[in-house]
């Protein structure tokens, strides 16, 4: 695929401005390693379609709705901590309050978080994370790069990542089963989320032209927009 | 990886935009502040309608949404715009051509999503003037049967222009992913890997939707 993207894309460009029905193509500035992350996303896909979804698909038709829903909450419970850290970190107080709030909530009356009680309370959820921190301190998002088994991101917030490990409070519980414990956690975030998503991923199967490109538009407007916390400068958008 | 669910499920919404404008509006403020919002308001009602009108065929009810959709958004220039720099070389049979598959493509995506239709609601919550005649319209989804429970309310923008005085729908936004834009992004990536071919795109559209319109699969070519 690398190969044959780089012949391509090369191609492309000797044809650019010699053909009246050749369009004139650039390379995308922003995606340096488009080659490299090309074949990082087939080896991801490869590996989603081998494990993560085949034991999603079991993990929805032995489990009951009600229990899903309840790991859902407890695992969204725990990345409590890390949200907070980062709304403060951005100085959103509010948003902080809210997540103090929905986790203190969710933790006693929620039954350990296995309840969503917050969301009816006036409490919704919502993300924070080191990478979107970084991006809300004026750190630029490029250029794109597909990690193995962890797909979209940046340096930037790879960064982000790495420190959001270090940052979750629960990471540090116990010392000799910390490995357990976080190889647990993933894992169970990772068939949650998975489980959770089986339509839409069958569907962006189905429809997009590009899937590569696809995905690199959506990690890439979605971040900024997480980075806006959704303010969007409507100026900013293409003429149509 | 984690990340990326969230993601997709963001651009999954994106995909479904139009189930999204046909969907419920009884939580909608009661007074629509300027036209563009009134016109999202309306058609929302509109294709509510059509959506829940349980007692024709459902092919009946399919194809009067397709005429609802057509009528309602200026597909051939959201069509052009994502065509992005091949617009200004290709020809005109090709764009014609070109203008032909989107249509049948976009139509046949936004049917199958007919079925996941399952009540939420959209809520108007303002709009801006980017420029003369052209409105961003600000909603946000409410899921009255709890799928939401426990994510971020999700905001879900219309870009609405006057064109031929009245209002179009010309691209939708959901939690920040512009459909458009990102169908741009998709076909210009295509196009670099196919050099800049349009008729070749405009044949893997046309694949596509007969793909989508079947139901089937198929196998992952990226």
């Amino acid at each position: 695929m690398g190969l044959r993207t780089a012949t391509v894309f090369g191609l492309g460009l000797l044809l650019a401005g010699c053909a009246d029905n050749t369009a004139q193509m650039t390379s995308d500035p922003n995606d340096p390693w488009e080659s490299w992350n090309r074949k990082v996303l087939s080896m991801n896909m490869s590996f989603d379609h081998a494990v993560l979804k085949p034991t999603a698909e079991a993990y929805v038709s032995v489990v009951p709705e009600p229990a899903r829903n309840g790991l859902h909450n407890f695992l969204t419970n725990l990345d409590s901590p890390v949200i907070f850290a980062n709304d403060l970190l951005q100085g959103e107080f509010e948003l902080a309050g809210e997540t103090l709030g929905r986790f203190g909530l969710n933790s006693t009356a929620g039954l350990a978080g296995l309840i969503d009680v917050a969301t009816p309370a006036g409490l919704p959820r919502h993300a924070s994370d080191f990478g979107q921190t970084l991006g809300v301190w004026g750190l630029g998002a490029n250029p794109y790069l597909v990690l193995p088994l962890l797909g979209p991101s940046n340096p930037r917030d790879f960064v982000g990542y790495v420190a959001d490990t270090f940052m979750d409070p629960l990471n540090y519980v116990g010392i000799r089963e910390i490995q357990y414990w976080e190889m647990g956690r993933g894992a169970a975030v990772i068939i949650d989320q998975r489980a959770g998503n089986m339509e839409m991923l069958d569907q962006l199967d189905q429809s997009s032209v590009d899937k590569y490109a696809t995905m690199r538009s959506l990690y890439r407007q979605y971040r900024d927009a997480h980075i806006r916390h959704g303010q969007q400068d409507v100026k900013d958008l293409p003429n149509m | 990886m984690p990340r990326i669910f969230s993601i997709l499920r963001a651009r999954s919404l994106a995909a479904a935009w139009i189930v999204m404008l046909a969907t419920t509006l009884s939580a909608v403020s009661a007074a629509a502040a300027t036209p563009a919002e009134t016109f999202v308001q309306q058609n929302v009602q509109r294709g509510l309608t059509i959506l829940n009108n349980h007692g024709i065929p459902d092919a009946q009810r399919r194809s009067e949404f397709r005429d609802f959709l057509t009528s309602l958004t200026d597909i051939r220039r959201i069509a052009e715009f994502t065509l992005g720099a091949a617009r200004r070389t290709a020809t005109t049979d090709q764009v014609e051509a070109f203008v032909d598959a989107f249509r049948d493509y976009a139509v046949s995506v936004y049917e199958a999503r007919l079925i996941q239709y399952s009540g939420q609601s959209l809520k108007v919550t303002g709009s801006t003037e980017r420029a003369p005649g052209d409105y961003v319209v600000d909603t946000v989804l409410v899921d009255p049967n709890g799928k939401t429970s426990g994510q971020e309310p999700i905001r879900v923008d219309f870009r609405v222009v006057t064109s031929g005085g009245k209002f179009v729908v010309i691209d939708a936004s959901i939690a920040g992913v512009w459909l458009a834009i990102e169908e741009r992004d998709q076909f210009t990536a295509f196009l670099q890997q196919n050099n800049g071919n349009v008729p070749a795109l405009t044949t893997h559209l046309e694949d596509l939707a007969t793909q989508l319109r079947n139901g089937g699969a198929r196998p992952p070519s990226h």
